[in-house]
């Protein structure tokens, strides 16, 4: 028995060390045709990482955790260097819709470097409507260039939600007064690959959410294509970084969910992850803002942590640089990696049993107590009923059989 | 004086799903509503405590219980050889029986509906009900069985059911679904205890006790 359970392990082990081997091989073709084929970077990333004093040291960590947060074994450590050295190489088309820019500023904005921002600084973006000097009609002569100049090899990354009401007339974009979907169904057509950042472009989000009166939705669901959705509001510039840098390792979009989001990021929940799990399970529940739970750290379901319904790696990867992340910070998660978290995750505060139906105080809860209190009533009312009737009926006990 | 005569009703299989189930359905409700509503407990250490763990842990030992249960039932009701098969559940298709019934139970009118099938129509049609607020309840709640483990067949589970997750909103949407049937088992609970007390009354017939003994009594003219 025991013994037949080692050969199974070491037979096991063979067939991962092989699956790894042969990974390694396909990685390193991949990142070869990629030197070949990319065009060259007009700074390299060594040069940027040390004018933004950012040792070689802890740009080598950077990869060591990149590479866990992957899932990969730690031989793809320096693969994954090599793949951020080429990250600028990619040529990309970023669009706005009807979205906030967060996503972009989230991005963008850090108040000291750290790598991902600096890699994504790197970024070869050939038309980005926030960050480009151009304007009118120069801005929309350098988008026709980028789907010129790189047929078929750019990626599309898509911030914002597509209004398809109205036959897209909500928005309406640039010199020509284009709308969304005519701009997307041109982009995306032409793109190698379709990244969705945030949960606008992903699902929709608060333009979509109930009622929705320009019936917004997600690229994926607008168009009819199929998107790779780096989904949270605003997304960890982590899970965009980790998924380019599969794509230029492996030459193709990691493993997706269901719902179009990288497993590797979106594969647990916040709750299996969470910090607070031990008082989860333990029972020990903040039950209001800042009281002696809130101080011990303890669990936020009470407050209406939204985590045990929420895949995403916040918990995992954290944000600026590791530093926090929400339920860190002391406020549950809300659920912005889910499709329409405003509408399924209501009330952000409250567990989910206290969701209210038509406002006021309809809890399922309330409706249930009613319908129970309305029935036993109904119970009360039969039963005193058919006792005064057969009192009056002594002598005929006994109901007729029919048939 | 009224005679009578004693009929098996139900068979010891039957019996022993019916009382399995309702100590299960009584678990369930108890638990489920704490880890709705659980309990802050700040006394003693973190590591010394696991009470919604427990908890956690009870609730999905039952629940998974009961889809046995259920799949016992159904096997019974599709290939046995005694009453209580699925047909049964078809009194209700009688839509004169039927009505005869609704006014009876109205106390309306002293008729008393043909005893066709092993189950009175209304009766048929409550428990049709139940299967479907037992299907839905242990779909649902699998789904959270599912997410709450990372291997195994729990996780199989969960996958094979992840697009009714999705259509269900996530896992909010299903969480939110699995407690509202849990109301609707309340006011089942609610009915079919009454309505036993009443029919035990009415009819004379030993109702309550045939689930224990398996016996009714029939009135012999
Ligand atoms: C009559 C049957 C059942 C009743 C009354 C019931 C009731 C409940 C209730 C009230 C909740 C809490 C929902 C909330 O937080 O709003 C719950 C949660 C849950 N139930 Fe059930 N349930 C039943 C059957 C089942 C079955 C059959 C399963 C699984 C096979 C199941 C698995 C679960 C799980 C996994 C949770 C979530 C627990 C967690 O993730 O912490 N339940 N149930
Ligand atoms: S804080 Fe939220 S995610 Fe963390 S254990 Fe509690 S419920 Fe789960
Ligand atoms: S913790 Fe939850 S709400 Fe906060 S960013 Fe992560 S998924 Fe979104």
């Amino acid at each position: 028995m025991n013994r037949n359970f080692k050969k199974r392990d070491r037979e096991l082990e063979e067939r991962i060390a092989q699956d790894y081997q042969r990974m390694v091989k396909e990685c390193d073709l991949h990142l070869d045709k990629m030197d070949h084929e990319l065009p060259s970077l007009i700074e390299p990333l060594a040069e940027q990482l040390e004018s933004a004093g950012v040792s070689r040291r802890s740009f080598m960590k950077w990869s060591a955790v990149t590479t866990a947060a992957l899932m990969l074994p730690p031989v793809f450590k320096s693969r994954v260097a090599r793949a951020a050295e080429q990250f600028g190489r990619v040529p990309v088309v970023w669009l706005h819709f009807a979205e906030c820019t967060g996503c972009s500023e989230a991005f963008l904005r850090t108040s000291y470097p750290n790598v991902d921002d600096l890699i994504l600084e790197t970024l070869s973006i050939e038309y980005h409507e926030t960050l480009m000097a151009a304007a009118g009609y120069q801005a929309e002569e350098n988008l026709a260039r980028a789907l010129r100049d790189f047929p078929g090899k750019f990626i599309c990354v898509i911030e914002g939600a597509l209004p398809t009401g109205m036959d897209g007339k909500y928005l309406t974009l640039g010199a020509k007064g284009r709308t969304g979907m005519e701009v997307a169904r041109e982009v995306t057509s032409k793109a190698a690959a379709v990244i969705c950042i945030g949960s606008c472009s992903s699902f929709g989000n608060v333009q979509a959410a109930k009622p929705n009166p320009t019936d917004a939705k997600g690229i994926g669901d607008a168009l009819g294509i199929k998107t790779v959705n780096i989904s949270g509001c605003p997304p960890n510039p982590v899970n965009f970084v980790g998924t380019i840098l599969h794509y230029l390792m492996f030459g193709a979009m990691p493993p997706l969910d269901s719902l179009g989001r990288p497993i590797w990021a979106y594969g647990k929940r916040i709750h299996d992850y969470c910090e607070r799990r031990p008082h989860y399970d333990a029972g020990e529940y903040v039950e209001e803002w800042g009281d002696t739970g809130a101080k011990n750290g303890w669990c936020l379901y009470k407050m209406g942590c939204k985590g045990p319904y929420t895949y995403a790696n916040c918990a995992k990867v954290r944000f600026n640089d590791g530093i926090s992340w929400p339920i860190m910070a002391g406020h549950g998660c809300m659920g912005c990696t889910e499709p329409n978290f405003w509408d399924t995750m209501a009330p952000l505060e409250k567990p989910i049993a206290e969701k209210t139906f038509g406002g006021g105080e309809k809890t399922v809860d309330n409706i249930g107590k009613a319908l129970a209190g309305v029935t036993a009533a109904g119970i009360v009312a039969h039963g005193a009923v058919s006792y005064i009737k057969r009192q009056g009926q002594k002598d005929i006990p006994k109901p007729q059989d029919e048939g | 004086m009224l005679k009578f005569r004693m009929k098996k009703e139900w068979w010891l299989a039957i019996r022993l799903i019916h009382w399995s189930v309702v100590i299960t359905v009584f678990t369930l409700l108890i638990s489920g509503f704490y880890i709705a509503y659980p309990l802050s407990n700040g006394a003693g250490a973190t590591a010394d405590k696991f009470c919604m763990g427990n908890i956690r842990t009870l609730h999905t030992f039952f629940g998974v219980f009961l889809t046995f249960l259920m799949i016992w039932r159904a096997y019974l009701g599709l290939f046995a050889k005694f009453h209580a098969r699925w047909h049964d559940l078809l009194a209700w298709t009688n839509i004169h029986n039927l009505i005869t019934q609704i006014k009876f139970y109205l106390l309306v009118s002293e008729k008393k509906p043909k005893h066709e099938y092993q189950y009175g129509p209304l009766q048929s049609l409550a428990y049709s009900g139940l299967i479907l607020l037992q299907i839905a309840i242990i779909m649902t709640g699998l789904i959270m069985v599912g997410a709450n483990y990372h291997a195994g067949f729990s996780t199989g589970v969960g996958s094979l059911l992840k697009p009714i997750e999705i259509a269900m909103g996530g896992l909010a949407g299903v969480r939110l679904i699995h407690h509202i049937i849990a109301w609707g088992f309340i006011l089942f609970i609610m009915v079919h205890v009454y309505m036993a007390i009443w029919i035990d009354v009415v009819y004379k017939e030993g109702t309550i006790s045939s689930m224990v003994s398996g016996r009714v009594f029939r009135k012999v003219d």
